[in-house]
C-alpha cells in the first residue's frame, strides 16, 4: 500500500470523520495533548536537570528517576493517543507539513538520546548516583534533551499556524447552546 | 469590553505583534514550556502530600524543591500571557474560556500560596499528622484537577465557540 493510500485510509476512517464532525471532539483532544506533553517536558526536564546538577542535586539520580519517569510514560502515552486522533483527521496534510516532520525527526533523536543515555552513563550510575551531576556523557545528553523537547513544544505549536484544519463534511448534529435553558 | 479589546488592539506594541507573523507562536511556545514547568511541580508537591511519590524527601524539601519553579514559571506565564492579550485582544478578552481560565488561574495561585504559608508556620505538624489527613489529601487533587482545567480552559481559547451562546467571541 502506498503511503497515500494509508493516509487516506486514515482520513475515511469512522474516528476521523466521527471527530471531524464534532465541534467538541478536536479541541478536547487537541487540550489533552497539552497536558499530556507539557507533563512529558517537565517530568523530563526533572530527570535532564539532576544529571546536570542544577536541581535535586541532593537525593540519588536512580530516586528521583524512578520517582517520575513513570508519570512521563502515562503522561507520553497520553500524548501519543491524543497525537494520532488528532493526525487522523487530516492526515495528508500533517503528513507533508514541515514542522510535523520535524516534530518527528526531533521526536526520534530524543529517543535516540535515550538510548544513547542507557549505553553511556547508565551503565556506571552506582558510581555517580550520589554525585550532584552525571559525567561528561550524561550531562550532555541531558542538554541535548531539555533542547530537544523544547525543539518539539515550538515545532508542535507551529503545525497549528501552517496547517488548516479539516472541515467536518456535515453540520454537527448537537450544540451545547441547544442543551442549556434559554 | 469589546471597545476595550478595539483600543487594545490599535496600540503600538499590538499592531507589532500581529505584523509579524512569528511571534505569537513563539510566544505560544515559551507559554506551554512555562506550563509544562507550573504543572509538573504542581504534581510533585501534590504526589509527596499523597504519598505517591518524593517519600524520601520532607515536605518541606519538596517545596523548596519546586516552589520557586512554580512562581518563577508562573511569572513567565503571565508575561507571555499578557503579550497574547495585547497581541490578540479580541480572541482573548472576549472569550468565554479566557475569564473562566483567569479566575482559576487566581483560585490555583491563592491555594498554592496560602499552602506555602501554612507550611511555613506549621511546619511540624504539616509534617507528621496533617500531611495524613483526608481533606488535605483531597486539597491535593483538587489543585490538580484545577490546573488541569486551566491548561484545557487555555487551548479552548481558541475554540471558544465550544460555549455556545456563553462566548462573546464574534462568530467565524
Amino acid at each position: 500500500m502506498s503511503i497515500d493510500a494509508l493516509l487516506a485510509l486514515l482520513e475515511g476512517s469512522r474516528v476521523a470523520g466521527a471527530i471531524r464532525d464534532s465541534l467538541y471532539f478536536f479541541p478536547l483532544i487537541e487540550s489533552l495533548h497539552v497536558i499530556g506533553l507539557t507533563m512529558v517536558f517537565g517530568t523530563i526536564a526533572i530527570v535532564d536537570l539532576r544529571l546536570l546538577g542544577l536541581a535535586s542535586a541532593e537525593r540519588p539520580f536512580s530516586r528521583v528517576a524512578s520517582d517520575v519517569l513513570k508519570w512521563t510514560w502515562a503522561a507520553f502515552a497520553l500524548t501519543v493517543v491524543t497525537g494520532v486522533l488528532m493526525f487522523i483527521t487530516n492526515a495528508s496534510v500533517y503528513y507533508h507539513n514541515f514542522y510535523f516532520r520535524s516534530k518527528m525527526a526531533l521526536l526520534a533523536l530524543s529517543g535516540l538520546n535515550m538510548f544513547l543515555f542507557s549505553l553511556t552513563s547508565r551503565r556506571t550510575v552506582r558510581d555517580w548516583d550520589r554525585e550532584p551531576a552525571a559525567p561528561l556523557a550524561g550531562r550532555t545528553i541531558a542538554t541535548l534533551s531539555l533542547l530537544f523537547w523544547i525543539g518539539i513544544i515550538f515545532a508542535g505549536r507551529w503545525i497549528g499556524f501552517t496547517t488548516t484544519r479539516a472541515t467536518p463534511a456535515s453540520e454537527p448534529e448537537i450544540n451545547l447552546e441547544d442543551l442549556l435553558p434559554k | 469590553m469589546t471597545r476595550f479589546a478595539e483600543w487594545l488592539s490599535r496600540t503600538s506594541l499590538s499592531v507589532t505583534i500581529q505584523t509579524h507573523e512569528w511571534i505569537i507562536p513563539t510566544i505560544q511556545s515559551i507559554h506551554i514550556v512555562a506550563i509544562g514547568i507550573v504543572l509538573t511541580s504542581v504534581f510533585m508537591i501534590d504526589l509527596r502530600i499523597l504519598g505517591w511519590g518524593g517519600r524520601d524527601q520532607t515536605l518541606k524539601q519538596t517545596t523548596a524543591r519546586f516552589g520557586p519553579w512554580l512562581s518563577g514559571a508562573l511569572g513567565v506565564l503571565l508575561a507571555t500571557g499578557a503579550l497574547m492579550v495585547i497581541g490578540e485582544p479580541v480572541r482573548e478578552l472576549l472569550a468565554f474560556s479566557f475569564w473562566l481560565k483567569m479566575g482559576l488561574v487566581g483560585l490555583g495561585t491563592a491555594i498554592a500560596a496560602a499552602f506555602q504559608t501554612a507550611l511555613r508556620r506549621n511546619e511540624r505538624q504539616w509534617e507528621t499528622s496533617l500531611v495524613n489527613r483526608a481533606d488535605v489529601k483531597s486539597l491535593a487533587i483538587l489543585t490538580l484537577v484545577i490546573w488541569m482545567c486551566i491548561v484545557i480552559l487555555g487551548r479552548l481559547i481558541a475554540y471558544d465557540h465550544v460555549w455556545g451562546a456563553w462566548s462573546l467571541s464574534p462568530k467565524a
